[in-house]
C-alpha cells in the first residue's frame, strides 16, 4: 500500500493530476455549453481541423499548439458563420473541415523530414508528460473561463438557449456566439494536451451527461460536471499506472463507468419507487 | 360605462409599427410582397393565413429579426417594448433551463452582462410566477412542465418586460382546452394595457376574441372586423380552413386570385 501511495511524491504525477482537474473544469463549463446546445458534432470538427494546425507548425519548426488554436479557432468561426448565414447544410460542411483538418495534418506531418516523436501523444495526449508550463497555461485558462461565465453567464444562457428571443431583447448574440465559438476551439486545443484529438471530445460530454443526472439548471450542471469530470479522470490516471495501460483511454473508460453507474442507480431506484406506488 | 368607452377603439392617431410595401423573404424566394400593415396601440389583431404564406415572417419581420428585402418598418413613437411568445417547436424542451431563468430572459437590461438579478426584479420575476400559477415550479427545469405549464411560463417571459406590443405564435397549439380558455382570458384583459399581435391557424376559436384580422398569404388583406364570414373569406380571397367550434364544423376553403 506504501508502494501506491508513493506515486503521489513523484512530480510528474503531481502535474498529472493537476492537469486533470484543471482539464476537468474547462470542459466542464465548455462542455456544459456545447452540450446543452447539442453541438458536439461542431466539437469534433474543431477537434480535428486543428490536427491541420499541428502539421503545419510541425514543418514549418513552430509551436504545434500554437498552429492547432489558430485552425481551431479558424474552424470555429467559420462553422458558427456558416450556421448564421445558412448558405451550406451545416453538418455536411463540418464534416469537410473535419476530415479536410486531419488530412492536411497528415501531409504536412508526412513531409517533415526526420521522426517526429509527439504525434501519437497529440492523438491520444500524454497527461504524464505534462510540464509546470502547461499546467500555468491550463490554469490562466480556468480562471478566465470562470471569469467569462461569472460575468456573462445571462447573455451566455440567453444566447444558447433560444437566439432569436435573446435578439428581441437586444442581447448582440451573434457578437456572443463568435465569443463563444473561440472560448469553445481554444478549450478543446488545451485539452488535446491531456487526452489527445481522438479522445477529447469524451471529457467535454460524459461529465455533463452525467451531471444532467442530477440536474437540469445549467447553473448547477457545471461544477457538478467539474466533479465528474475530476472524479473520473483521477480514477483513471491511477488505473492506467496500476495496470500500465494508456492514461487518457484509461480517464475515457472511468468517466463511462461514472455515467453508467448512475444512470443503473437512478433507474434501480425508479423502479423500486414504482414497485412501492 | 366609462370603462366601456375607454375600451371600445379610441384609436390613438399614431401607429406603434408600420409596414410600408414591406417585400421580405428567405435567401431567393420571396414570401411577403409589398404588405402594408399599421398596429395601433389598442389593436388585437388575429393573424391567418395558410402555412408558408408568411405569418411568421410577418411578425418576425416587425420584431426585427427577419431583414426587408425592400420597403420600410416605421416605429412613429419610437421602437416599443415588444414581448415574443414564439411557436412551442422554437423551445428546445431539453435544454438545462430552469422556469426562473427562463422567465428571467424576458427582462431586458441595459447591463446584460450583470450576472444577478436586482431587488426589484426579482420581486417582479415572483410575482408574475405567483400570477401563472408557477411558484412551485420555479427551479424545475422546463422539461418537466405540461405543454399548458410551458406555454405559461413562456408567456410570462414575454410580458415580464410589460410590454406595448405582445406578438403571439401560435401560443394554443400543444395544449389543452382548460388553458386555452384561462390563455384568452388573459389576452383579453393583457389587450386593455397593450396591443396584441395573434398568429393562428385556426381562427374559428380566437375569432370571438380578436378586433380585427390580418389574412396573410404572400400579400397582406387587413379585415377591421371580427367577423369572418364565407362572404368576407370570399371579398378578401383568404385561403384559410374555417373549423369552427360550434355543434356542426364547417370549413371554407378558398383561394387567393393574384392580380
Amino acid at each position: 500500500m506504501s508502494d501506491f501511495f508513493s506515486i503521489f511524491h513523484y512530480q510528474f504525477f503531481q502535474h498529472a493530476l493537476a492537469a486533470a482537474v484543471l482539464t476537468s473544469v474547462i470542459a466542464a463549463m465548455v462542455g456544459t455549453y456545447i452540450v446543452s446546445r447539442k453541438i458536439v458534432f461542431i466539437g469534433g470538427g474543431i477537434t480535428h481541423a486543428s490536427f491541420g494546425g499541428i502539421g503545419l507548425a510541425y514543418y514549418m519548426g513552430l509551436n504545434p499548439f500554437a498552429g492547432a488554436a489558430v485552425f481551431g479557432i479558424l474552424t470555429a468561426l467559420g462553422i458558427e458563420w456558416i450556421s448564421d448565414k445558412g448558405k451550406v447544410r451545416e453538418d455536411s460542411a463540418i464534416a469537410i473541415l473535419w476530415s479536410l483538418g486531419m488530412a492536411v495534418g497528415i501531409i504536412f506531418v508526412f513531409m517533415t523530414p526526420g521522426y517526429t516523436p509527439n504525434l501519437m501523444s497529440f492523438l491520444f495526449g500524454n497527461i504524464l508528460t505534462v510540464s509546470l508550463a502547461d499546467i500555468r497555461v491550463l490554469l490562466i485558462y480556468a480562471i478566465l473561463l470562470i471569469l467569462l461565465f461569472g460575468i456573462f453567464y445571462r447573455p451566455i444562457l440567453y444566447t444558447a438557449f433560444d437566439p432569436e428571443f435573446a435578439r428581441t431583447k437586444g442581447i448582440p448574440v451573434a457578437r456572443y456566439r463568435y465569443m463563444m465559438s473561440v472560448v469553445m476551439a481554444l478549450a478543446i486545443v488545451l485539452s488535446i494536451r491531456t487526452v489527445g484529438i481522438i479522445l477529447v471530445l469524451s471529457v467535454f460530454t460524459i461529465p455533463q451527461i452525467t451531471a444532467m443526472l442530477f440536474t437540469r439548471n445549467f447553473f448547477l450542471v457545471m461544477p457538478l460536471a467539474a466533479l465528474w469530470g475530476i472524479t473520473g479522470s483521477i480514477a483513471g490516471i491511477l488505473m492506467a499506472y496500476m495496470l500500465d495501460i494508456p492514461t487518457s483511454a484509461a480517464i475515457i473508460f472511468f468517466l463511462t463507468m461514472q455515467f453508467l453507474m448512475f444512470k443503473g442507480i437512478i433507474l434501480i431506484r425508479n423502479s423500486i419507487l414504482r414497485k412501492s406506488r | 360605462m366609462i370603462v366601456l368607452l375607454f375600451d371600445n377603439h379610441i384609436s390613438m392617431k399614431e401607429p406603434l409599427v408600420h409596414l410600408e410595401s414591406a417585400t421580405t423573404g428567405y435567401h431567393a424566394s420571396t414570401v411577403l410582397r409589398h404588405v402594408d400593415f399599421k398596429v395601433y396601440p389598442e389593436d388585437f389583431i388575429g393573424i391567418i393565413g395558410p402555412n408558408g404564406g408568411g405569418k411568421t415572417t410577418l411578425i418576425k419581420l416587425i420584431l426585427g429579426l427577419q431583414p426587408l428585402f425592400s420597403g420600410k418598418l416605421h416605429f412613429p413613437v419610437g421602437r416599443p417594448r415588444m414581448g415574443y411568445l414564439p411557436q412551442a417547436s422554437q423551445v428546445d424542451r431539453s435544454f438545462p433551463i430552469t422556469v426562473k431563468a427562463l422567465v428571467s430572459s424576458g427582462m431586458k437590461t441595459r447591463k446584460a452582462w450583470v450576472p444577478f438579478l436586482s431587488a426589484s426584479q426579482k420581486k417582479r420575476l415572483e410575482r408574475m410566477l405567483d400570477e401563472a400559477g408557477l411558484t412551485g415550479y420555479a427551479a424545475r427545469p422546463i422539461g418537466e412542465l405540461s405543454g399548458g405549464q410551458l406555454q405559461k411560463a413562456l408567456l410570462c417571459r414575454a410580458l415580464i418586460d410589460d410590454p406595448q406590443l405582445l406578438i403571439l405564435d401560435e401560443p394554443n397549439t400543444h395544449v389543452d382546452k382548460q388553458f386555452e380558455q384561462e390563455l384568452y382570458h388573459w389576452l383579453r384583459q393583457l389587450n386593455k394595457n397593450m396591443a396584441i399581435l395573434l398568429v393562428s391557424h385556426d381562427i374559428g376559436t380566437i375569432s370571438p376574441m380578436i378586433k380585427s384580422i390580418a389574412c396573410v398569404n404572400e400579400t397582406l388583406h387587413y379585415h377591421p372586423s371580427n367577423q369572418l364570414s364565407e362572404e368576407v373569406l370570399k371579398v378578401y380571397n383568404c385561403p384559410v380552413d374555417v373549423i369552427a367550434h360550434g355543434p356542426v364544423p364547417h370549413r371554407v376553403l378558398k383561394s387567393h386570385d393574384h392580380e
